[in-house]
C-alpha cells in the first residue's frame, strides 16, 4: 500500500486541499494525543484544549514551515510548547523544568518509535492493519475482534501473530533495528 | 531475542491509542471554521447590531455557521473582535 509522504501532504495542505488537511490531522492525531496524555500527563479536558490549539497553530503557521519534510519534529515541538504552557498556567509560579515530568524525554522517544511503527503498519494490507490496531491500540478482546471481522475466535491470535511477522521487517527497514536497549 | 519481537511491537502499537471521539473531526473542521470566522467578522463590520450579538455570544454565532465552538476557535474569533 502506498502512503503519501509528509512533504507531499504538507504541500497539498498549503495549496488549500481539504482532503489533505483531513489526512494530516488523521495521521498525527494519535501522536499529538499521546504527547499530551503520556508525555505531559494532561487530563483529557486539558489535553483536548491543547490538541485543538496545536492543530490550529499548525493550520495557521503551515506557511512558516521551511522544510515540508520536517513536519513531524515541528509538530512535536509545537505540541510540547503548548503542553508546557498549559502546565504553567495551572502552576503559575513553577518554572518550566518543575512542571515538566521528569521522564518526558524518554516517553517522547517511545512515542516517536510508536509513530514509526504505526507508519510501517500503514503500509500493511487493510486486514492486518485493522486487526493489530483493534487488539493492541483499541484493546479489543479476541471475541470482539472475531465478531467484528467475522472470524472464528480461534484464528484471531494466529492472525495477529502472522501480521506482526509481516510488520517486523517493515519496522526494521525504517531503522527500528538500530534502536538501542530493545529486546 | 530480536530487536523488535512481538511483545515490543505490540507495546509500541498500543502507545498510540485512539483519540476521543469528536476531537479529530473538530480539528479537521478548522479550514471551514476559518472561513466561517472571516464571514462573521465581515458581516460584523457591516452590521453593528450583528456585531453586538456576536460579541455577546460567540458560541451561538459559530453554531449558526455550523462550526463546533472549540476553545481554540472561540479564542481566534475573540482575538479577531479585539483586533478589528
Amino acid at each position: 500500500m502506498t502512503v503519501t509522504s509528509d512533504d507531499q501532504l504538507v504541500a497539498r495542505c498549503r495549496a488549500g486541499e481539504t482532503p489533505a488537511w483531513n489526512e494530516l490531522v488523521e495521521r498525527y492525531s494519535r501522536y499529538v494525543y499521546a504527547i499530551c496524555t503520556q508525555g505531559f500527563r494532561l487530563q483529557d479536558h486539558d489535553a483536548e484544549d491543547v490538541f485543538q490549539d496545536v492543530f490550529t497553530r499548525v493550520y495557521t503557521n503551515l506557511d512558516r514551515l521551511r522544510e515540508d519534510g520536517a513536519f513531524r519534529p515541528w509538530l512535536a515541538q509545537l505540541t510540547r510548547r503548548s503542553c508546557l504552557d498549559r502546565l504553567r498556567s495551572s502552576a503559575r509560579e513553577a518554572l518550566a523544568e518543575e512542571v515538566e515530568p521528569r521522564d518526558v524525554d524518554e516517553t517522547l522517544s517511545l512515542i516517536d518509535d510508536a509513530l514509526m511503527v504505526h507508519e510501517a503498519m500503514a503500509t500493511l494490507p487493510d486486514n492486518c492493519r485493522d486487526i493489530l490496531d483493534r487488539f493492541f491500540a483499541r484493546d479489543e478482546s479476541y471475541r470482539v475482534i472475531a465478531d467484528a471481522l467475522g472470524l472464528p475466535p480461534g484464528t484471531v491470535a494466529s492472525r495477529i501473530s502472522r501480521c506482526l511477522d509481516k510488520l517486523k521487517p517493515l519496522v526494521e527497514e525504517r531503522g527500528g533495528a538500530a534502536r538501542p536497549g530493545v529486546g | 531475542m530480536t530487536a523488535f519481537d512481538h511483545e515490543e511491537l505490540g507495546r509500541l502499537i498500543a502507545a498510540l491509542r485512539p483519540v476521543p471521539a469528536g476531537w479529530v473531526r473538530a480539528a479537521q473542521e478548522l479550514p471551514a471554521a476559518r472561513l466561517a470566522i472571516e464571514g462573521i467578522v465581515s458581516r460584523a463590520v457591516a452590521d453593528a447590531a450583528y456585531r453586538d450579538r456576536v460579541v455577546a455570544d460567540l458560541e451561538s454565532a459559530l453554531a449558526e455557521e455550523g462550526i463546533e465552538p472549540t476553545p481554540a476557535v472561540l479564542d481566534e474569533l475573540r482575538d479577531r473582535f479585539i483586533s478589528d
